[in-house]
């Protein structure tokens, strides 16, 4: 266990007019810190290309996360596979990467565009070896990994983007590193660095790909602890305990609520500092208390944040959209979403009196139930959670 | 004179937002600017009678839209 880990992101985009991706992304986790992810392009698009890619992800990462060698992956893939048809043959490229205890990146390449790797935020060329499974060639590389690690693989619907509309010969993969390097930040997510490639295909394609799309990214980070405190104790006994586990803890504090930032600015010695600005109506207005490094209501803000972390997992509002909004939801989303790889949430819960009227729409129930559904949605995008009740 | 809205969930449920704007705007249109200062505030405690405002140390509830000008005539215009 080292002060790594890893975060993963992918997005696919369907060649016009399927229904379906013939593309395919599987991830099996052996452990916290190691997994396997697989991303396999079956031949022609549609149906067939959809379960010739999704038998040979779901195959592999499998065969792989219980450490059969990738010899007999290949051949279980050879034998089981659908004959196309039309072609002939049974076919699927695809792109294994499998991490180890965070600290060693195993890449093995069939036929799809080499992945893309990136340290330091320049091109790094890691150093393949050739060998020749059932007939087909495949390359294999092993490397030690080291913070901010970028790792980019994709299906050839990336370098085909633009054929015979915006560019002659498609994006090269050289172009593409070329693109990624000019646009590399060193705080996005694995989920943005995919999603911008993914969008610049897209918009090469003018709108209407020529074929199914996908881009897979895994970045290294340094693990980021945050802490979010919300509601007080349901025994008032408890809340110095509660406080004081909260604030001990390593990274930065998010104090929820209208009570508890009361309480937790008892507990710093200094005042609470409400601040006018609705800067979006429907959302309440943020805090200051020193020491703090986010005060907001709780509720209604909340609510807010797990109607983001839906529009954010379905690709209707990315990173850049809430960094620029500066309410108190798109802030907490912003630290959660982005900059977080460890989230520990100290929920108290007291029922607060005010709050248990018919007349309004908040409740005790609806509190608990949506931080349940936040942690779902944060686990969905690859945070390590811990949720711990007073 | 201090003035503050509440702006806990409540409160803000019931509309802090609209008698906030209310507020800049009256404050303004009386020429109050130097005499009146205006702040949000965290929960009140009157949670069901909202939307809560507290003209130095009297809570005044139940400030709506409708009776602001009133309100705004009562607590703040009179006192200053």
């Amino acid at each position: 266990m080292n002060n790594l880990c890893t975060d993963i992101g992918f997005n696919s985009i369907n060649k016009k007019g399927e229904q379906l991706c013939g593309d395919h992304v599987e991830i099996v986790e052996q452990n916290e810190n190691s997994f396997v992810l697989v991303l396999a392009d079956g031949l022609g698009s549609g149906v067939k290309a959809c379960i010739l890619s999704t038998l040979t992800s779901k195959i592999i990462s499998t065969m792989m996360a219980n450490n059969l060698s990738i010899e007999d992956c290949v051949a279980t893939i050879a034998a089981t596979l659908p004959v196309c048809e039309k072609r002939g043959i049974a076919y699927s490229t695809f792109t294994i990467i499998r991490i180890n205890n965070n600290s060693e990146a195993e890449i093995i390449q069939y036929d799809n565009p080499h992945v893309i790797m990136l340290r330091g935020g320049m091109n790094y060329e890691y150093p393949r070896t050739g060998m020749d499974i059932e007939g087909k060639t495949i390359y294999k590389s092993k490397l030690q990994l080291e913070k901010n690690d970028v790792f980019i693989a994709m299906s050839d619907g990336a370098i085909y983007a633009g054929v015979g509309k915006t560019l002659n010969f498609g994006w090269q993969r050289d172009s593409i590193i070329d693109f990624m390097v000019g646009n590399y930040d060193k705080k996005m997510s694995a989920k943005g660095i995919s999603q911008l490639l993914l969008d610049e295909c897209n918009t090469l394609y003018g709108g209407e790909p020529g074929d199914d799309t996908t881009i897979a990214a895994i970045k290294i980070r340094q693990r980021i602890p945050m802490n979010l405190m919300i509601g007080p104790p349901s025994n008032p006994g408890d809340l110095k305990k509660m406080q004081t586990l909260f604030f001990a803890k390593e990274g930065k504090h998010i104090v929820c609520g209208g009570t508890t930032s009361k309480l937790a600015a008892e507990y710093l010695g200094k005042p609470v500092v409400p601040c006018l600005d609705y800067i979006d109506p429907e959302i309440p207005p943020i805090a200051k208390i020193e020491g703090v490094d986010l005060v907001t209501e709780g509720v209604v803000t909340m609510t807010k944040v797990l109607e983001y972390a839906n529009e954010y997992l379905d690709g209707t509002i990315s990173i850049s959209d809430l960094s620029i909004r500066k309410d108190g939801a798109s802030r907490i989303a912003q630290l959660l979403f982005e900059e977080a790889t460890d989230i520990s949430f100290y929920v108290g819960r007291a029922i607060n009196p005010a709050h248990q009227n018919p007349k309004l729409p908040i409740n005790f129930n609806i509190k608990m139930q949506l931080i349940d559904e936040i942690s779902r949605k944060l686990k969905e995008m690859g945070k390590n959670i811990n949720v711990s009740y007073f | 004179m201090n003035v503050y809205v509440c702006v806990g969930s409540s409160c803000h449920l019931k509309g802090s937002y609209k008698i906030i704007e209310l507020m800049k705007e009256n404050i303004e249109k009386n020429n109050l600017e130097d005499k009146v200062s205006l702040s949000a505030a965290f929960c009140l405690g009157k949670c069901t009678t909202g939307v809560t405002i507290k003209v130095d140390d009297e809570i005044v509830c139940g400030v709506s839209p409708e009776n602001f000008s009133e309100i705004f005539r009562k607590y703040i215009i009179e006192r200053v």
